[in-house]
């Protein structure tokens, strides 16, 4: 007991953290609740440093401490701070500011809970938690699109919530026992695992935001805060994104279901960015391209279990993701949500222009930039596992990319308003952390493809 | 020991960060920066070339760990095929801030991008790992699309949008076909000099990576039928864009047929020789006549160049498909070469373009007319390059073209038709010249001045090199001949 509770203190700490700042709120002290949020996620992430090389499970298998876990809260963690940044920003000075921080604290352990995922019971407990906290800080704004977002999110997440509790009856039934591990004893079943399959399918893959369980997305994105967009469109997917990846690496690595995640990719990489391709929305825009995004995550799951390169590809491409993604995201907390309001951007303020160039050329995969590092490591794992074809769709769909980011490119640069906002502390900092890993990622590429010591 | 290579491929760089780290420098300065650093580069390029390359394998190599983990480690190096070109990107980056050193419109940037794409080029040269290659040569999309959009003509959005569409959609072919080799390496590794050594495809594998390649450099040599992207950016690219675009980058196709195709797939490329041969003669021969076609001079120049890299293609399959070891050196050997030359020759003439719009603005061979008695420095200059550019003997087309076709003739002698594309060439260069310089000067051209100091400084060094290679081409035949002879395919 006392030895699983160490290995999961970093979790502890998030989970402190977050009662932390909603004790400081209560007593109407949100700087404080800022404070002990930034401050408990920094701890909780040093904390995880000494789990490094880490391979085991706790409380009898039901929950992993492993490769994917711990590079889970190192991205996460990090991330989730990012995200409070781009919040603290948004919410200032409102009625409520300090719950935002803590319900982000919540929803960033249940991505944690998703990605360690041992057992079933911790799937639906992680969708659930991260869920709930984040239908809440869909609706913080109050405003009535705002509400609708929320409700969307919501009446999405219970159905498929719903079929991911049914299908996962049929692997109960089937194994007799809830935990991952004892999926191969189900083999023998290969309707039941497909159907369990399915349905993991669904629920994690609303929480991805994968095609076709993605309408919820641009909505709950556009209509939400825009730090909120930025940290469902990085902490919640990433976290189911790797729960996924841990149930995969349980089945037959031949069986049926790496045709399923195929299917997935080809078809949230390329409607992902067909749908972008017309928007006039930025956060629309960023919407489906994190869709987009996402299926190229699937690449990395298809291999799990036949190469090696899976999960360092899966976890590289993370952390580039999510610095990459942030970042871009940070720009448009600063410039506006349409297109036009990135009119000579590039111009009016050069340093934030060539920022924004550089999150959306790493976004396409453009080297020498973490992203390109990234989707390199994928394709590579699909063509590892004979899958080329997959690989060829998201080459040509990296081509396609570059059309929808070039879309916000070329007003940069365009004569334009010339309005020269102040840029606040904050976004600052979340501009220069996403911009230094997008940048140096490419280059400490070995600390996380290396062998997990 | 100083790192030589790596020096002189990331002094650019420096430069660049420089320029944008100075808070508001001016004009000069700026243009001082970069004319410091790449005249720094060309002396790194000159040690390098002092240096020199041994005969089989790389030489100067520097290496440096990366990721282990895959194999992927920073390899630079060079070898006969590779230096005559790190020297001309030198040069020609060299001339190019030159001739720039009159730009007036958001300057820092502008020299920035300039520096980050002679890194890129130069790294492209130099790269001996297979993820580092790929870096440098997809950042010169980068740069080059930006100078495009940011400084070039009247539709350059477009032209911007469809070169980086184009190529980025031409390049990705060969993420595909690095990713085959390196799986198949029987000890996973990016390192090229183990793939050159040791083929790891075979078979339907080594094709399919083949035909990647070949899509990936045919996109950037261009041959035809990708080349459309090509008169399309050309026209609308800054005057410096277009000398850097063809001058260099172009050879980044060429340069991989080479490096790539040849040497990690050869057996592959021994078996579809005949199609690559026929791809380039048609190259040659299309580019000629639509070249004869044109009336804008810059477009012009823009289809030569297609015609010029369609003679480097039938070189590269002559010697794939050849048996004949001192054969196959010659088609090297005038490969490599015209690689060479053609960087000098089309640099000089988009540069003397480039002058010619400046003060007219406009490239239309029509309204021109008579400039040899209103600019004589200016046409005479022309006049020369545009003959070193029709191979005449003596200037430096001829000696390289010559071994081409005289390869050609003993491997496959059908190919020699390609010879053809000289006469076109010829006839359009003289149909340039006749609507352009000859003839009474018109009233409206009266005013213009001939070259300045500056343009002297920028167009000087390509002529002197120009006539240089043509006289006593054996200066750089003799480094390429040293690693082309050893090459075992």
């Amino acid at each position: 007991m006392a030895r699983d509770l160490a290995l999961l203190i970093p979790e502890i700490a998030v989970l402190l953290t977050a009662v932390g700042a909603l004790i400081a709120e209560m007593l109407r002290r949100p700087h404080i609740a800022l404070l002990v949020a930034v401050s408990g996620l920094i701890v909780a992430t040093a904390l995880t440093v000494g789990l490094i090389g880490e391979d085991t499970t706790v409380f009898g298998g039901s929950f992993r401490v492993d490769e994917l876990s711990v590079w889970a809260k190192l991205i996460l963690l990090p991330a989730t701070i990012l995200a409070i940044f781009l919040a603290r920003v948004d919410v200032r000075g409102t009625v409520r500011e300090g719950t935002v921080y803590s319900l982000l604290c919540f929803a960033t352990i249940g991505a944690l809970v998703l990605a360690g995922a041992g057992d079933t019971m911790f799937l639906i407990l992680g969708t659930l938690l991260t869920g709930l906290a984040t239908f809440a800080l869909v609706a913080y704004p109050d405003t009535d699109p705002a509400t609708e977002a929320a409700m969307k999110f919501f009446v999405f997440a219970s159905v498929t919530g719903a079929i991911m509790i049914f299908g996962l009856s049929y692997w109960f039934g089937a194994a007799g026992s809830t935990l991952l591990a004892d999926l191969p004893g189900i083999d023998t079943m290969p309707t039941a695992v497909l159907l369990g399959f399915v349905a993991v399918v669904v629920g994690l893959g609303y929480k991805a935001s994968l095609v076709p369980f993605h309408f919820w997305a641009p909505d709950a994105y556009e209509g939400g805060p825009l730090s909120i967009a930025a940290y469902l469109s990085v902490v919640p997917k990433v976290g189911a994104l790797f729960a996924l990846t841990q149930v995969v690496s349980d089945l037959a690595p031949d069986s049926s279901w790496a045709v399923v995640i195929a299917i997935l990719a080809v078809l949230s990489m390329t409607y992902g960015y067909l749908a972008a391709l017309v928007q006039t929305n930025v956060i629309r825009l960023l919407a489906y391209s994190s869709i987009a995004q996402s299926g190229y995550f699937l690449l990395g799951i298809l291999a799990v279990g036949a190469s090696e390169l899976a999960l360092p590809s899966i976890i590289l491409f993370a952390a580039a993701y999510a610095a990459m993604n942030l970042g871009a995201f940070a720009v448009a907390a600063n410039a506006g949500r349409t297109l036009s309001d990135f009119d000579g951007l590039g111009r009016s303020q050069p340093l934030i222009g060539i920022a924004m160039v550089i999150f959306l050329l790493s976004l396409v995969g453009i080297p020498p930039l973490a992203g390109f590092v990234g989707k390199f490591l994928l394709f590579a794992a699909a063509i590892d596992v004979q899958y080329t074809w997959v690989a060829v769709v998201a080459i040509i769909n990296s081509v396609l990319s570059l059309a929808v980011y070039l879309r916000l490119v070329v007003p940069m640069y365009r004569q334009g308003n010339v309005v020269v906002a102040r840029t606040d502390i904050w976004l600052k900092a979340v501009l220069i952390i996403a911009l230094t890993v997008t940048l140096l990622l490419g280059v400490f590429a070995q600390v996380f493809v290396g062998p997990f010591a | 020991m100083l790192p030589l290579v790596s020096l002189t491929v990331f002094l650019p760089l420096v430069g660049a960060v420089l320029i944008l780290c100075l808070p508001k420098p001016a004009t000069r300065t700026v243009h001082g920066i970069a004319i410091i650093t790449t005249a720094l580069t060309l002396i790194g390029a000159l040690s390098m070339w002092l240096q020199g390359a041994s005969g089989a394998g790389f030489s100067q190599v520097e290496a440096l760990q990366w990721i282990p983990a895959i194999g992927a480690a920073y390899r630079v190096g060079v070898d006969g095929i590779s230096l005559p070109l790190v020297l001309l990107s030198a040069v020609l980056f060299l001339v190019a801030v030159i001739y720039t050193s009159s730009l007036r419109e958001r300057p820092r940037t502008y020299m920035a991008l300039v520096l980050l794409l002679e890194t890129a080029s130069i790294g492209t040269f130099t790269a001996l790992d297979g993820i580092l290659f790929y870096v440098f040569f997809e950042v010169s999309l980068v740069s080059m699309y930006f100078m495009i959009a940011g400084w070039g003509h009247e539709d350059r959005q477009r032209a911007a949008l469809m070169f980086f569409i184009y190529t980025l959609l031409g390049s990705l072919p060969l993420l595909l076909a690095i990713l085959g080799l390196y799986l198949g390496s029987p000890e996973p590794t990016f390192d090229m000099r183990a793939w050159i050594e040791n083929p790891p495809l075979e078979g339907a594998a080594a094709m399919w990576a083949l035909v990647a390649m070949l899509i990936t450099f045919a996109v950037k040599i261009p041959a035809v039928p990708l080349h459309t992207w090509l008169p399309a950016a050309h026209v609308q690219a800054p005057t410096v864009g277009s000398v850097i675009l063809a001058g260099v980058m172009l050879k980044f196709g060429t340069y991989g047929l080479v490096r790539f195709a040849l040497q990690m797939t050869p057996d592959a490329f021994r078996e579809a020789g005949v199609v690559v041969l026929v791809l380039g003669v048609v190259s040659a021969l299309y580019g000629a006549f639509a070249a004869l076609a044109q009336s804008d001079l810059k477009r012009l120049v823009a289809y030569t160049s297609v015609n010029h890299m369609g003679y480097v293609i039938v070189g590269v399959a002559v010697a794939a498909i050849t048996l004949d070891p001192s054969v196959r050196t010659v088609a090297l050997d005038g490969a490599v070469l015209q690689m060479f030359s053609h960087g000098l020759v089309t640099g000089a003439l988009f540069l003397l373009v480039g002058m010619i719009q400046d003060r007219a603005h406009t490239r239309e061979m029509g309204e021109l007319g008579g400039l040899l008695k209103t600019v004589p420095m200016l046409g005479w200059t022309f006049v020369l390059v545009a003959f070193a550019s029709l191979g005449l003997p003596g200037l430096a087309h001829f000696p390289a073209e010559f071994q081409i076709f005289l390869a050609t003739l003993s491997a496959s002698p059908a190919a020699v038709v390609v010879i053809l594309g000289i006469a076109i060439i010829a006839g359009t260069f003289l149909k340039a010249l006749r609507e352009t310089f000859l003839g009474e000067p018109r009233q409206r051209w009266q005013a213009m001045p001939d070259l300045s100091a500056r343009e002297w400084l920028a167009v000087g060094p390509l002529l002197v090199l120009t006539v240089g290679t043509g006289v006593a081409p054996s200066w750089v035949l003799g480094i390429i001949h040293r690693t082309t002879s050893a090459l075992a395919l």
